[in-house]
């Protein structure tokens, strides 16, 4: 006994000293991806395919026919380039920019949202893209080509660079389970955040489901903008101290109704399936599903608002197989894939030539997933301490807070 | 030593132990059941039909292949490494006194006794460290640390119920150290080392903690199952995954059982 | 016997040297092992160790290597109090219901078992454990759900009315029986139950008859008999079985995301911090906690015995 204390106090010691000295900087290999002159985009010709590329994604993004044959897109890009798509989910942004962070080289691209991609951008984890090198670049929906989450300009020259590909975009639904509500669609988001009796006659009380990303705060937010004028919110993303602690308010009330907090869409399909829950704030991919075994399953928009996401493809910096990244960035805005994609997950296509002439999606689809709308969507972004002005005035509360301030109110504090 | 002498036991004591048998085994009955629930999705009891069509889905499917053979060749690893290292630290444990023995037993337990998230982002956070990227070799250290317990805790006892007087006579006869550890010892271990390996696989090709932690991109079968674990359309494609796992863990663990009966019985 | 002369080959000599020189033969023996053991795997605790001294920063959720004990400081906020406790209260109910549930079973097994039936129900109680502790997690799931079996069981029984009581009991209950502790509370007794019959098993098996027949002859009653004789000799494999329970239990990151309602436990916690934070030193900040309870626990249980039966 005595000497195993002998040696946990020297291990300590030892643990202790190595702490002390370890503030190295130029951490090239160790594992955590941090570059060292991002600014310039690295590819000027896109060459022979190296036999792979590696892509983490929103699950139901990359698809090769697995979950439902009619949708797959990635089989034929194989076998015209000859990379082997492989493919990672994530369930949350923050698992994204930790698993490119992470990655250690293994990863190439991320369909990152908006509040990944400036995360990615600042920290040097992508690599600007160029996308002369993209044909299809000219065909992305004009909204998305320079949009501030994704062009940003690092090196101070007047124009910014092009830190990826736009993909999709598309917003939060509020999903519910038609058996229960008898024909009286929920128009307001009262039904997940305050305590309400249910059209079948029973309490909302354990029924509900949220999301368990922090930035489901802003969902919070948007409620509040509109139902508690005072508190002056504008901009959901950007919120002062007052504000923030009136949502984590709000978010705590709701800690009482919810019965499960969601994190892989699956198990939320699952649940409501199971009947163990019966609305939500969801996406249309689970919707989809859930719609295509049992018509029941339906969604709405709410009338206060709703949080979107518009996510681009990105590259890691040190990405392994650059040339297959290139030519899955190009394919990526192919218009079958772009209209099969938006079918499948109830998304608008960055290619808007995708709207038209696609069984899956039909002509509709793009007007039904929410192409009007999309001044009114407020897209995901990360919360910074400047409030996204150059007023010094206005201070926010910046991101790591609300995750942390998340965890714990789903922690019940 | 307790040992069978013909009396029975009450039936309360019975048909309690009967009750926990049952308990154990209902829910894995159920698994191989809705292997075969023509349900892809939500899964209803009792299961509406029954086919066989999720063996051939799950059998074509390319990624489970490569999941299996990249945790056949993991386990594989990592069991030779265990094999190794664990009997080199028996050998060194059993008899001879030194300073830190007790210490050397207590270390080879922690691996296994710790959390699995322990030694999982310890590993981690050393790789980082180190700058070694991911890949099948990470893997295997990771599996062989907690697998040396195994083959340490067999190899032990078997030295503990082999007669010191062995390996003397032999050096009387004038055998070299080397010889009698060929042509003695070895045969004696035979029997525990492989029943350790046997055992120390089986663990490694089930482990999903710490192979969360240490994996990167790559698939062992255990994380090919989570990733799907809830995906419909697919569902009975993890149930038929599950009982590939059972089939091919059943036979090599019956064979470990058998070998090491002996060492059971005397309460070694 | 006269030993024929026999030429010294290389092979002879060096076993001639170790034979000498025992000490540096054990040095051999032990050098592999130490080296694993001592760097990868204790290097790693230390590593992990000094990582918890490290922070991550805020915007761009690096790790910030410069020595502080901000990030041990952070166990202690509430919330993170809260998610300590919770692991270890569930760890130890979880701990005492396998033991619970393990000894009638191990003590058939030890006691009145022929020696063939001994080898059956060893196999019967270790097959669980190779057969995908995820696939038997999800098919708990798939037995407590609303449309599962146990709901078919309870109505056709009319029990249903035991179910809702249960779900309206504070703590333990919930919404539903998926979305409640009760749920996840029986996963993990199942999961973990094999854990404990083994070592039960083999502490009973040392019990000697001896002592229960001296023990009846002198007019106890059976249940004196458990009591006094039988539960305090098989105290260290109740232990040994306890430290698997319970140390996997603190570990688990998968069962309290399929069961419950989204209330952190110890492992998800670490999970999320490493894979969705991206703050490793938080993670290994918890994890030690999990170490030291687990290190504190293993010297404790050392002096009974325990690893005997391991």
């Amino acid at each position: 006994m005595k000497k195993l204390s002998r040696w946990l106090v020297a291990f300590s010691t030892l643990a202790l000293i190595a702490a002390g000295c370890g503030g190295d900087e130029g951490e090239d290999g160790d594992g955590t991806a941090v570059p060292t002159d991002p600014d310039e985009a690295r590819v000027t010709e896109v060459g022979d395919g190296e036999g792979e590329v590696s892509i983490i994604s929103w699950a139901g993004y990359i698809e090769r026919g697995d979950t439902d044959p009619a949708f797959d897109w990635v089989t034929q890009f194989e076998a015209d380039t000859g990379c082997a798509v492989t493919n990672k989910t994530a369930n949350t942004s923050d698992e994204m920019v930790a698993l490119m962070q992470e990655g250690g080289g293994q990863y190439d691209l991320v369909t990152a949202s908006g509040d990944a991609s400036l995360r990615l951008i600042e920290s040097g984890t992508v690599q600007p893209v160029n996308v002369d090198l993209i044909e299809s670049y000219d065909l992305v929906d004009p909204n998305l080509t320079d949009a501030p989450w994704h062009t940003v300009d690092t090196d101070d020259d007047g124009t910014g660079e092009h830190y990826g590909v736009p993909y999709q975009w598309g917003y939060n639904v509020l999903m519910y389970n038609d058996a229960i509500f008898q024909g009286e669609a929920p128009t307001s988001w009262n039904v997940v955040f305050e305590e309400t009796t249910l059209p079948d006659g029973e309490s909302n009380q354990g029924r509900v489901q949220a999301y368990d990303g922090a930035i489901y705060i802003a969902d919070a937010a948007v409620y509040l903008r509109a139902h508690n004028p005072e508190l002056g919110i504008t901009d959901p993303y950007a919120l002062n101290r007052d504000q923030f602690d009136a949502a984590l308010d709000l978010l705590r009330q709701q800690r009482e109704l919810v019965g499960r907090y969601w994190h892989d869409a699956f198990v939320q399909i699952d649940d409501f399936g199971n009947g163990e829950a019966v609305a939500s704030s969801s996406w249309p991919f689970q919707r989809n599903v859930l719609a295509a075994e049992n018509p029941d399953f339906k969604s709405s928009t709410p009338e206060e608002g709703v949080t979107g996401w518009a996510d681009t493809t990105m590259m890691h910096t040190d990405a392994p197989h650059p040339n297959c990244a290139y030519m899955w960035m190009e394919w990526s805005l192919n218009e079958k894939l772009q209209g099969d994609l938006a079918a499948w997950f109830g998304t608008v296509p960055a290619n808007l030539a995708a709207c038209e002439g696609n069984e899956l999606l039909t002509d509709e689809g793009c007007a039904t997933n929410g192409l009007g709308d999309f001044d009114q969507i407020e897209f995901w972004r990360t919360p910074q301490a400047d409030c996204f002005d150059d007023d010094e005035a206005t201070e926010c509360v910046p991101y790591l807070e609300w995750v942390t301030q998340y965890v714990a109110v789903i922690g019940g504090r | 030593m307790a040992r069978w002498t013909g009396d029975r036991a009450g039936s309360g004591l019975r048909l309690a132990a009967f009750g926990v048998v049952v308990f154990l085994y209902f829910p894995l009955a159920l698994i191989i059941l809705y292997a075969f629930n023509t349900q892809s999705a939500l899964f209803t009891f009792p299961p509406p039909g029954l086919t066989t069509r999720w063996f051939e889905v799950a059998l074509s499917n390319p990624s489970l292949w490569a999941a299996l053979r990249l945790s056949v060749t993991v386990a594989t690893i990592a069991t030779v490494i265990a094999l190794v290292i664990g009997s080199l630290l028996a050998a060194a444990v059993y008899r001879t006194r030194f300073f830190g023995r007790e210490a050397i037993s207590f270390v080879v337990l922690l691996p296994i006794a710790l959390p699995g998230i322990v030694t999982g982002i310890a590993l981690r956070s050393s790789f980082a460290i180190a700058g070694v990227p991911f890949s099948t070799w990470t893997l295997a250290v990771a599996h062989a640390t907690f697998c040396i317990v195994i083959v340490y805790n067999n190899v032990v006892a078997r030295f503990r119920r082999m007669s010191p007087n062995i390996t003397e006579a032999s050096a009387d006869l004038g055998a070299t150290g080397w010889q009698t550890f060929r042509h003695v010892v070895l045969p004696n271990l035979a029997t525990a080392l492989l029943a350790g390996g046997i055992l120390a696989f089986a663990l490694s090709f089930d482990e999903v903690v710490v192979t969360t932690f240490t994996a990167g991109n790559q698939q062992t079968v255990p994380i090919w199952i989570f990733e799907r674990l809830f995906r419909p359309r697919q569902r009975p494609v993890t149930n038929v995954a599950a009982i590939l796992v059972i089939v091919l863990t059943f036979v090599p663990v019956l064979i470990a059982q058998l070998l090491t009966r002996e060492e059971r019985q005397t309460g070694s | 016997m006269q030993m024929t002369a026999r030429r010294r080959g290389p092979a002879a000599r060096i076993s001639g040297f170790f034979h000498r020189h025992p000490w540096s033969k054990l040095t051999l023996l032990l050098l592999p092992g130490l080296l694993w053991l001592g760097v990868i795997y204790l290097g790693s605790l230390v590593s992990m160790l000094i990582y918890g001294f490290w922070s991550q920063e805020e915007f761009t959720g690096l790790i910030a290597r410069d020595f502080t004990l901000g990030t041990y400081g952070k166990l202690l906020e509430p919330a993170h109090r809260d998610i300590i406790i919770r692991t270890f209260v569930m760890a130890a109910a979880v701990s005492v219901a396998c033991a619970v549930l393990a000894f009638p079973l191990a003590y058939y097994m030890a006691r009145y078992a022929t020696s063939r039936m001994k080898t059956v129900l060893y196999l019967v109680v270790i097959m669980p454990l190779w057969s995908s502790y995820l696939v038997r997690a999800l098919a708990w799931r798939q037995i407590l759900t609303n449309e599962g079996i146990m709901n078919w069981g309870l109505e056709r029984l009319g029990l249903e009315g035991v179910v809702r009581a249960i779900l309206q009991t504070p703590i333990i209950g919930g919404p539903s029986v998926i979305q409640s502790y009760f749920a996840l509370f029986i996963a993990f007794v199942y999961l973990w139950l094999p854990f404990m019959i083994l070592p039960v098993e083999a502490a009973l098996e040392r019990v000697p008859r001896s002592y229960l027949e001296a023990s009846s002859d002198l007019g106890a009653r059976p249940w004196f008999t458990f009591r006094r004789i039988v539960l305090p000799l098989a105290k260290p494999g109740l232990i040994a079985g306890s430290i698997f329970t319970f140390s996997l239990t603190l570990g688990d990151f998968i069962l309290p995301s399929i069961f419950g309602q989204s209330q952190l436990f110890l492992g998800q916690e670490v999970f999320q911090q490493v894979g969705v934070i991206g703050n490793t030193p938080l993670a290994a900040a918890f994890t030690l906690v999990a170490m030291i309870i687990m290190v504190g626990y293993l010297l404790v249980s050392r002096r009974t015995g325990a690893f005997e039966t391991l």
